[in-house]
Formats: C-alpha cells, sequence, structure tokens
C-alpha cells in the first residue's frame, strides 16, 4: 500500500466516524421506537420498520457518497491542480463547520434538541408519530439524512476525495460499503439496545448525559480532519510529485 | 372519568383555544408508559391518577397552556413511575 492509499483510507474511516456522531438520524429512530412501542406495536414490526428506517438512511448516505464521488472525480480529472483546491474548499467548509457544531449543534435547553428549525423538528416529530410500516419509516431514514446535510456534506465531500484517489475501482467500492456501514453504526447500535428490552428512557437520559461530549468530539473531529486534509491534500501534494495517480 | 367544566387550553401561535380533553391526556400518558414498557395494567393505574391529578388542578385555573397540562402531569407522574416522567418530559426536545 502507498502513502496515498492509507491516507484517503484513514481519512474515510475518520470522515465515517464524524458522520456516525451527527444526532437527528438517532434521534429520529429513538422517537420512532419510543412510539411505536407506546402503541403496543408487535415487536418483530417494531424491529421490521427500524430496519427500514436505516436501510433509507444507508441507502441515501450511499447515494450522496456516491454521486459527490462521481462529479469530484470528473472535475478533478479535467481541471488542472483541481484536487488542491477541492481539498483547500473542503478544509475552509470542515473548519467552519466544526466551529458551527461546538457553537449551536445542540440548543442551550434541557433535553436533546438540535439546531433544527423548531418547526421543522416539530414537523418530523409529527411525521415519526404518524410512521405506521416500513415504507414510511424507510422514508422517514431518506429524511433524516436529507435534513442533517448542512452537516454530513463535510465529512461526505472528505471522504469522496479520498475515495477517488484509491488506485483500483474495487478497493474504492469497498470504502464507499465502509463509509456507509460505518456511519450508520450508531443506529444498529439503537436497534440492538431496543431489542434487546433496554428502556427508551435510559437511552434519551444517555443522550442527554453526554450530548456536550458528543458535541465537542464532533466539532473537534471535523477541525482535525480539516487540519489532517490541507496538510496531506493541499500542501502534500506536491511532496507527492504534484499528483496522486 | 369526571367531566371537568369549561377549561381552555391556550394554543400556541395562532391556533384558537381548545377544550382541555382528560381522555387525550389519558391516552398520552398511557403511550408514554407503554413506551418505558410499563405493564398495561400499571400503565393504566397511573394515567388515572395523574388525569384525577390534572384535573383537580385544573379547577382552579380556568384557562391554561399546553405546557401547564405536560408540567403538571409531569411532576405527578415522576413520583409514579420516573421514567416515563422524563420521557413526558423530554418528548418535545428528543429532536
Amino acid at each position: 500500500m502507498t502513502p496515498v492509499t492509507i491516507s484517503s483510507l484513514a481519512t474515510i474511516i475518520f470522515a465515517a466516524i464524524i458522520h456516525a456522531s451527527f444526532q437527528l438520524s438517532v434521534s429520529v429512530l429513538t422517537l420512532l421506537s419510543g412510539h411505536s412501542i407506546g402503541k403496543k406495536t408487535a415487536q418483530r414490526k417494531i424491529f421490521r420498520m427500524s430496519n427500514s428506517f436505516v436501510l433509507g438512511v444507508a441507502m441515501t448516505t450511499l447515494l450522496l457518497i456516491s454521486s459527490i464521488s462521481y462529479f469530484l472525480s470528473l472535475f478533478i480529472h479535467h481541471v488542472t491542480s483541481a484536487e488542491q483546491l477541492v481539498a483547500a474548499i473542503s478544509s475552509g467548509m470542515m473548519f467552519g463547520l466544526g466551529i458551527a457544531i461546538w457553537t449551536f449543534y445542540f440548543r442551550r435547553q434541557p433535553g436533546t434538541s438540535l439546531w433544527l428549525p423548531r418547526n421543522f423538528a416539530e414537523y418530523l416529530n409529527k411525521r415519526t408519530k404518524k410512521t405506521k410500516n416500513s415504507i414510511e419509516s424507510f422514508a422517514l431514514g431518506i429524511i433524516s439524512v436529507i435534513a442533517e446535510i448542512i452537516f454530513i456534506i463535510a465529512p461526505i465531500i472528505a471522504a469522496s476525495l479520498a475515495i477517488i484517489t484509491l488506485p483500483n475501482p474495487f478497493l474504492q467500492i469497498i470504502s464507499i460499503a465502509i463509509y456507509v456501514i460505518v456511519s450508520t453504526l450508531p443506529l444498529f447500535v439503537v436497534i440492538v439496545l431496543i431489542g434487546s428490552g433496554r428502556s427508551i428512557s435510559n437511552l434519551q437520559r444517555w443522550r442527554e448525559d453526554h450530548k456536550r461530549f458528543l458535541q465537542f468530539a464532533s466539532g473537534g473531529s471535523l477541525l482535525i480532519l480539516a487540519a489532517f486534509l490541507f496538510v496531506d491534500r493541499v500542501i502534500g501534494v506536491i511532496s507527492y510529485g504534484g499528483n496522486l495517480w | 372519568m369526571v367531566k371537568p367544566g369549561q377549561i381552555d387550553v391556550i394554543k400556541q401561535g395562532k391556533r384558537p383555544p381548545e377544550e382541555f380533553s382528560p381522555d387525550k391526556l389519558h391516552n398520552s400518558i398511557i403511550a408514554t408508559c407503554l413506551s418505558v414498557r410499563t405493564p398495561e395494567g400499571q400503565a393504566q393505574d397511573i394515567a388515572k391518577t395523574v388525569t384525577l391529578g390534572v384535573m383537580n388542578w385544573c379547577e382552579t385555573h380556568p384557562e391554561i397552556t399546553s405546557a401547564d397540562i405536560r408540567r403538571q402531569a409531569q411532576r405527578i407522574m415522576k413520583t409514579l413511575h420516573p421514567d416515563a416522567a422524563y420521557l413526558y418530559k423530554n418528548y418535545k426536545t428528543i429532536i
């Protein structure tokens, strides 16, 4: 493995971990499970609905990362020094988003209210309450990713940039799969915990107790990734001989 | 269930006030209790106690808000089932 491949794989995994630390999908899944249990829905149906939700999240993430990788590869292969340009822009973006996460990702009030406009959060709340089957859960998963796109776009661009510099298509596909699996891991953890009989209020209490740490970790990790991307892909490209391919 | 006199619940924004519905409160308490895997019989008992408690409180307040109902219900529920009370209180702040 060349240093470029190693740094690309590290970037993809780190970006996926940052993506996984974002909370909207976890919040919606917690709420969905709570409503379903409250309505005396059969455990098997709750499991099916939760899995459909995760499938919706995974599918949207997959489509986003694949399309961004595709467009970046087109752009970078046709414009001189485009990789440095894209890396510099995404570093700046991640730096800004890292600070934004530290500042307002969670609202300053009890609970785990996110930065979302309250009208939209209320809409999601109502939508979650009305969700009764797997298809609606799947759609809810899609909405929860799209609603948080302003934050998840940064790690997705960083990962896409790393994916297109991998030496062969097989490795690229594997990397996309790794990204999707790692970024949806917290949702699987929630499904397992709820499936094993853990109370929703315990989950929510844990999230509330650790929200400041999660906020600090997400924001800080984005800043670290921004710095790494800048050094590796903007300054460091010169040390690879000015071309990553 | 005892029907309260005319008690208006003031709604947020420009929505018109609506009459206080003990059944609505009762159902939401049951759903919350079931969400934290409380047995159904216990959930029914808690919901009955909480609803009666809130109705008693309402007698001295002809106009109340949804937040008042939630606060009072949570206060009564806390002694009966702290987990359910926590979820009931934080229901709107999960997202």
